[in-house]
């Protein structure tokens, strides 16, 4: 039996490093049970030497961490039949079916009476029951592997990367599924690079970079405490609207080629702006002012992309 | 260590293994067609008749019995060849080794030796042969034979020395029954080797140990499992060996429980390998390769297909390092000479290596990411 503790995964000073190289910096935060809680960052940011120390299969180099009130460095073998874990870059049998494998490791959980058929119809691969794993596609292949990450009902569920590498359809089909793990109350610890799966699905969002939690809590509360400009979008500007805003001292960048996003500090700038286009004569067919979104926040927190050629490196700076 | 999850184990290897024709063909059918080449070879070597050339020149009657003799003889299928024909061009032409000229003059000289006493009469047979066939050499030395035979019948005197021989055996055996054990142990020893080297790196590679070491199985549950797995495939194999032995070539083999100690040694030692490897080979390419260099002097080298006394001896010495000898040892031992002493010598051997690289193999099996 797990401990009835109010997290269900506490980092306190944790720091792991590979000879010179510095991968986990002295981080500490706690997941609430019930929880999806996501770390965002980048590729080699952390996330997935975190996650794995975590999940008992790679040992701090100094630190703390608890899962459901066990030290994860001396209670693997308790640890082990809570969780759930979706590797990164997940793969399985090649020549077992889909309802095999997931036979297959419910039996190394020693599971009772597996509900092989519900986790089937949870992830949607009911019409897939019987085809071997080489033969799904990618989005199939994730969701297996969500599948068997549930297998032994776990109380926290690790997802490193879900979507990573799935087309937009594919990744859409997998965060319904994650949608349902949310509703049934499991703690999910997700790791992505992707924005809008954070936005969508998690709780609480720790952005980490180079090995360092950078800031943490809610998407809203992110963006409400990192928030201290707007972004004004012009849509279907010409060429003397660019130049006007260039020489007013902004940097606007150029969006879906037509479009250009500004970065403003002052509400009192917008109308200046609105006004030198209007004086000018130049033209635009509509505007949009918002609030900087998580992925905005993320570049001027981390000064890096999320991903190579991300919205939020062409956006607004 | 847990049942459940080892037999778990055992049936998704044992899946995946029958799913993969290729794989299944060729572990179960590669020992089965040497044991099919080499096993025909051997037996038409039991029985073998040379096609041998002969040109006649003097065309009489006794030069025509010596023919005929040589053909009694049982070891040849004789051609004739024209006495008008150069024999020498006849040779390069005709893809044959070796053309065997009866002289002119063959019968007056054989009359004048016999009838006459004429002991400084003889005749001279020659021999026109490619050196570069490999056969050449073993046909002419029969060939000699037959002459001297013949030689010693017309001096009319009984030989001195004569020559009895005695088998050490109770009865006599073939060269495929001293063959077929030789096959077993390295097709075990292919089967294990490479089994674990190329499924443990694929796996590694794909990232399933990493995702199995997050679920309850330990690297001893994993490790059993893999050894059971390889030990079911090797029994496989050996039944489907000795049963078309059987049928095929009619052997006969002494079967007892020596067959499985061995088979599961061989099993042990080079599953063992199989993981050292795996631990440095960090690519499924260059784990093939290793296992190619472990495996391939040990096919030759350890007297599986030939016996290692026709090695320079050198090379008999280094054999006697390999594990694989004996295995060879033993399984011969055991089949065809029923010297259990024997056979516990070499099990005694290669169970110390086995233990050995089996233990070395377990502590290089990396489960945790940081090990």
């Amino acid at each position: 039996m797990t401990k009835e503790t109010e997290y269900a995964i506490e980092v306190d000073n944790l720091t792991k490093r590979y000879g010179d190289l510095l991968a986990v910096d002295d981080v500490s935060f706690t997941v609430n049970r019930g929880e999806v809680f996501a770390f965002l960052g980048p590729n080699g940011a952390g996330k997935t030497t975190t996650v794995e120390i975590i999940e008992t299969i790679r040992t701090p180099t100094s630190g703390k961490v608890t899962l459901l009130g066990m030290d994860v460095t001396k209670k693997k073998h308790s640890i082990v039949p809570h969780i759930g874990v979706l590797p990164q870059g997940f793969s399985s049998f090649d020549r077992i079916t889909v309802r095999e494998t997931l036979q297959y490791y419910s039996r190394l959980f020693s599971c009772r009476k597996p509900d092989i058929d519900g986790l089937i119809e949870l992830v949607n691969l009911k019409d897939k029951a019987k085809e071997q794993y080489k033969n799904l596609s990618g989005g199939l292949r994730q969701r297996l592997g969500i599948a068997i990450a549930l297998v032994n009902d776990p109380e926290v569920v690790f997802l490193d990367e879900p979507s990573t590498g799935l087309d937009p359809r594919a990744r859409r089909e997998v965060w319904e599924v994650l949608h349902g793990l949310k509703k049934k109350g499991k703690t999910v610890f997700l790791t992505t690079h992707y924005i809008e799966e954070a936005e969508l699905l998690a709780d609480t969002v720790a952005i980490i970079s180079k090995g360092k939690i950078i800031s943490m809590g809610s998407p809203r509360e992110l963006i409400e405490s990192n928030a201290d400009y707007q972004v004004l979008t012009l849509q279907s500007v010409d060429e003397k609207t660019f130049e006007i805003i260039r020489r007013m001292g902004y940097e606007p960048v150029l969006n879906n080629y037509k479009d250009i996003r500004i970065r403003v500090e002052q509400m009192d700038d917008l109308p200046k702006i609105l006004n030198a286009i209007k004086d000018a004569g130049a033209l635009y067919l509509g505007l949009d002012v918002r609030k900087p979104n998580l992925e905005e926040v993320f570049l001027k927190l981390t000064g890096e992309a999320l991903r190579e050629g991300s919205a939020a490196e062409r956006g607004a700076e | 260590m847990r049942l459940r999850v080892i037999a778990a184990n055992i049936g998704v290897k044992l899946t995946c293994f029958y799913r993969e024709k290729t794989t299944m063909f060729f572990t179960i059918a590669f020992p089965i067609v040497l044991i099919l080449v080499f096993g025909t070879i051997f037996m038409s070597q039991d029985n073998v008749e040379y096609r041998l050339c002969v040109q006649d020149l003097d065309q009489t009657k006794s030069s025509e019995q010596s023919v005929k003799t040589l053909e009694l003889n049982g070891k040849f299928k004789i051609t004739r060849v024209a006495p008008a024909v150069n024999a020498t061009q006849y040779v390069r032409d005709n893809g044959v080794n070796l053309v065997l000229i009866l002289p002119k003059g063959f019968e007056r000289s054989l009359m004048r030796r016999k009838f006459f006493n004429d002991f400084k009469e003889s005749v001279t047979i020659t021999y026109i042969y490619d050196p570069s066939s490999s056969s050449v050499a073993t046909k002419m030395e029969i060939l000699n034979a037959v002459l001297a035979g013949i030689n010693q019948e017309m001096s009319g005197v009984p030989p001195f020395v004569k020559s009895v021989s005695t088998s050490i055996l109770t009865r006599k055996y073939r060269f495929i029954e001293f063959f077929i054990p030789g096959i077993i142990a390295m097709a075990v020893m292919t089967l294990s080797l490479f089994g674990t080297v190329d499924s443990d790196t694929e796996l590694r590679q794909k990232g399933i140990i990493r995702k199995l070491s997050t679920t309850p199985i330990t690297r001893t549950d994993w490790i059993l499992s893999s050894i059971l797995y390889q030990f079911i495939l090797a029994v496989i194999s050996t039944a489907v060996m000795l049963l078309v032995s059987y049928a095929v070539f009619d052997v006969s083999l002494h079967i007892d429980a020596w067959l499985l100690v061995f088979i599961m040694l061989d099993v042990f030692a080079f599953v063992g390998i199989g993981m050292i490897l795996t631990r440095f080979a960090k690519e499924a390419q260059s784990a093939a390769a290793a296992s190619n260099a472990i495996s391939y002097p040990m096919m030759f080298l350890s007297g599986s297909f030939f016996p290692i006394e026709l090695m320079p001896t050198f090379l008999q010495g280094f054999a006697k390092l390999l594990p694989l000898y004996y295995v060879n040892e033993g399984l011969r031992a055991a089949m065809v000479f029923e010297d259990n002493m024997a056979a516990l010598r070499a099990a005694a051997i290669i169970g110390g290596f086995a233990a050995v690289v089996f233990i070395l193999g377990i502590m290089a099996t990396k489960w945790d990411e940081d090990q």
